[in-house]
């Protein structure tokens, strides 16, 4: 009974014939992904560079941005800005405004990720040894061409794995837009498991795709962390 | 301390002999062949220059490290190995190597205290786990060693609250209280800042006039001179000097030794 | 604003609740699951060699695989594959703990292999066995260092219960979303299970910040979070 259930759930035949539909479905998380990782990263990079700034109420106020985004369960924070948001913008700008599902996911899990991403920013710059800031200043350079030539790409460099990593976390969490009805990959699995009653090969097929990308993407990040390590940058 | 001079015969047995040592980590030959042996109650210093693999021979002696060939004995018993019947020697079991090593103390360069215990507890872990001794039977032995290091006010201390020195004179009281037939110094107060390292000599050289016999691989010369009844100088994995402190520091046959001696600061 | 909130969440207030517990059961078993499972992981990697590679294998896969999707395969596949879960709630509860014993195996791992050496040698050289090492002197010390790593899982198994409503779960998104279904007025509610959510988080966070703390100055530890 097992073996039969066990070969079916592997016969990922129904995978293949629906692979267009699927290939579609997949094509809408590299959207989601490419476009909620760049409003991410810009956000962190900005969020970052006002938790080390000099003025206490920028410090406080990305401090609790931090704070709110990193302990967000990232579903909560797209179904609020799903649902809510569009209603709160309407009536604050008394006009009536909605967001698409494909939007809502963008801005929800962009938000949610910059809060880790400007962590990791922050902490790769303040990784940056104070010895070597302290050797440009005692050779006269200003603070601008510290910060641009000697602070930024060591910082750049000893937060890349890191920051590689999180982004390949943000991809996975690109499955859960299927559930405000955006036409993901696993939204596709679902309707065409509707079809088709056959779970088995179509779950199993949608699991063994996912764990394919990220273990690929992890495998490679950490194949280019060792390089870089080796080669003394991070 | 002095040699007594009138030993039962069963003490004439070395404590610790080793024969033809050798030991190398891949490539690198780092003992090439090291005889010696330690009579009951003599403090031994071993000196040399880094990498003459000092700290390879100490650790060779309670097995930390196994020799690619060659034996230690500790007290006419093979260290680590056993004899077979094809009259050569084998890895011992994991029972009987624990249970040697329980007749051997070391003290580490890094002290090692376990830091999620307190001090007492550390003198008081092996006395249970290994002897299994009662919890209030260990405890009491366990206040004696720690006065012994004039440490009885700190045994409710986790090892986080004290300074480096008092860590190392627990680590030698833990050492202690197992009663070992020999004790293993590994460059005990290199890690130590130079005013702590006092406290933790003294300690040394008390145990030394008691009668401890004592393995001493150290950086302290003045200590070596005082305090030993033998010394030997490593160089490359070989004894190129052996005799008393006056001989060795005041009149060394080796160039080397000579050299090494001059360009320590005493 | 006000006014709604005690239309919609005030009577509302004991399926909320009945939800509530169902979240914290659910995180509460998932949890101590995945400590377990992952316990046996880690230690199977590194002591058995024979199981390595499974058990690599099951690290790697139970971390690359998102969670929704590891609910949806446990819940349509396991009971014809394995006949069990025989609920949707046990579906839940093993997806979560699978999700998340990955990266507690990983945490262990990390921990027992960046305890400095001298500690075991310490023991061996006083004549321990690698038995009682492991036991009084490795253990005690992983726990200690990783205790917020491992504090802050749980938070991350309580962000990843948020989705189990997917399979039909009564937890506490799903009767908010029930609710906000039923009323059309979603403000309200979901902005207080969110604030819920939020807060727990943060208190959790915030746990594992002071315990590492804690410890850092107790022991000495480097416990980091």
């Amino acid at each position: 009974m097992m073996s039969e259930t066990l070969r079916q759930s592997l016969d990922l035949s129904i995978f293949w014939e629906y692979r267009a539909t699927l290939a579609v479905g997949l094509l809408q998380n590299l959207y989601i992904f490419l476009a909620s990782a760049s409003l991410a990263m810009a956000l962190a990079l900005v969020i970052s560079l006002s938790r080390l700034s000099g003025k206490m109420w920028l410090r406080a106020i990305s401090t609790c941005y931090v704070e709110l985004f990193r302990n967000t369960p990232e579903f909560v924070l797209l179904i609020w800005v799903y649902y809510v948001l569009p209603i709160l913008l309407s009536r604050l700008l008394s006009t009536q405004f909605s967001l698409t599902a494909f939007v809502a996911s963008v801005l929800g899990l962009g938000f949610a990720y910059s809060g880790f991403l400007s962590e990791t920013i922050r902490a790769g710059i303040q990784s940056v040894p104070r010895g070597h800031i302290e050797a440009g200043v005692s050779l006269g350079m200003r603070e601008r061409t510290i910060l641009r030539r000697i602070v930024l790409p060591q910082a750049l460099r000893r937060m890349l794995p890191e920051a590689l990593s999180q982004l390949v976390s943000l991809f996975k969490a690109t499955s859960i837009v299927s559930l405000v009805a955006v036409p993901d990959i696993m939204y596709q699995v679902s309707m065409v498991n509707v079809d088709q009653m056959q779970p088995l090969p179509l779950y199993t097929g949608a699991a063994l795709l996912f764990c394919l990308v990220i273990i690929t993407a992890t495998q490679m990040i950490q194949i280019l962390s060792d390089r870089w390590r080796r080669r003394g940058w991070a | 301390m002095k040699l007594s001079m009138d030993q039962p015969v069963s003490q004439s047995r070395p404590i610790v002999e080793c024969r033809n040592l050798r030991k190398a980590f891949g490539a690198n030959e780092v003992l090439r062949g090291i005889s010696f042996e330690i009579p009951s109650g003599v403090v031994l210093s071993v000196i040399g220059a880094s990498g003459s693999g000092k700290s390879t021979f100490l650790r060779c002696l309670n097995f930390l490290e196994q020799p690619t060939s060659g034996e230690v004995f500790l007290d006419g018993e093979p260290m680590g190995i056993r004899l077979g019947k094809d009259g050569r020697f084998t890895r011992d079991s994991p029972a009987n190597i624990a249970r040697m090593r329980a007749q051997i103390g070391m003290v580490f360069q890094q002290f090692n205290l376990w830091p999620h215990m307190t001090a007492l507890e550390n003198v008081t872990e092996a006395l249970r786990q290994v002897k299994g001794m009662k919890r209030a039977e260990a405890i009491e032995i366990g206040r004696q060693f720690l006065g012994k290091v004039n440490l009885s006010d700190k045994a409710d201390a986790y090892p986080a609250r004290l300074s480096g020195g008092q860590q190392q004179r627990v680590a030698i009281a833990r050492a202690l209280a197992m009663q070992p037939k020999v004790l293993l110094f590994d460059e005990a107060t290199s890690a130590l800042d130079p005013e702590l390292t006092g406290e933790v000599l003294d300690v040394m050289r008390a145990l030394a006039e008691e009668g401890m016999t004592m393995v001493v691989v150290t950086h302290e010369m003045r200590f070596a001179k005082d305090v030993s009844d033998r010394v030997i100088f490593l160089h490359e994995g070989l004894i190129e000097e052996d005799g008393v402190p006056a001989d060795v520091f005041g009149n060394p046959a080796s160039e080397r030794c000579r050299r090494f001696l001059s360009s320590v600061v005493h | 604003m006000l006014d709604n909130f005690n239309r919609f969440v005030i009577p509302n207030i004991d399926l909320l609740a009945q939800g509530l517990w169902v979240t914290v059961r659910i995180c509460t078993i998932a949890f101590a699951m995945a400590v377990v499972i992952g316990a046996i992981a880690c230690l199977v990697r590194l002591y058995l060699p024979g199981l390595r590679i499974v058990a690599i294998a099951y690290i790697e896969i139970s971390r690359a695989t998102p969670i929704l999707v590891q609910l949806l395969w446990v819940n349509y596949v396991w009971p014809e594959l394995f006949g069990f879960p025989k609920t949707v709630e046990w579906a839940g509860i093993i997806a979560l703990a699978i999700q998340s014993s990955g990266y507690l195996a990983e945490t262990f791992r990390s921990g027992i292999e960046g305890l400095p050496r001298g500690q075991v040698e310490a023991s061996l050289a006083v004549g321990m066995s690698r038995l009682q090492t492991f036991r009084r002197i490795v253990v005690p010390q992983v726990l200690l260092v990783m205790s917020p790593s491992i504090i802050n899982q749980l938070a991350v198994v309580v962000k990843a219960s948020t989705l189990v409503s997917v399979i039909a779960i009564p937890d506490l998104m799903y009767d908010a979303l029930k609710i906000v279904n039923q009323w059309f007025e979603p403000i309200e509610v979901l902005t207080s299970v969110a604030a819920l959510y939020i807060l727990t988080i943060f208190l959790l966070s915030a746990i594992a910040k002071w315990v590492a703390d804690h410890f850092r100055e107790k022991y000495g530890l480097d416990a980091h979070v």
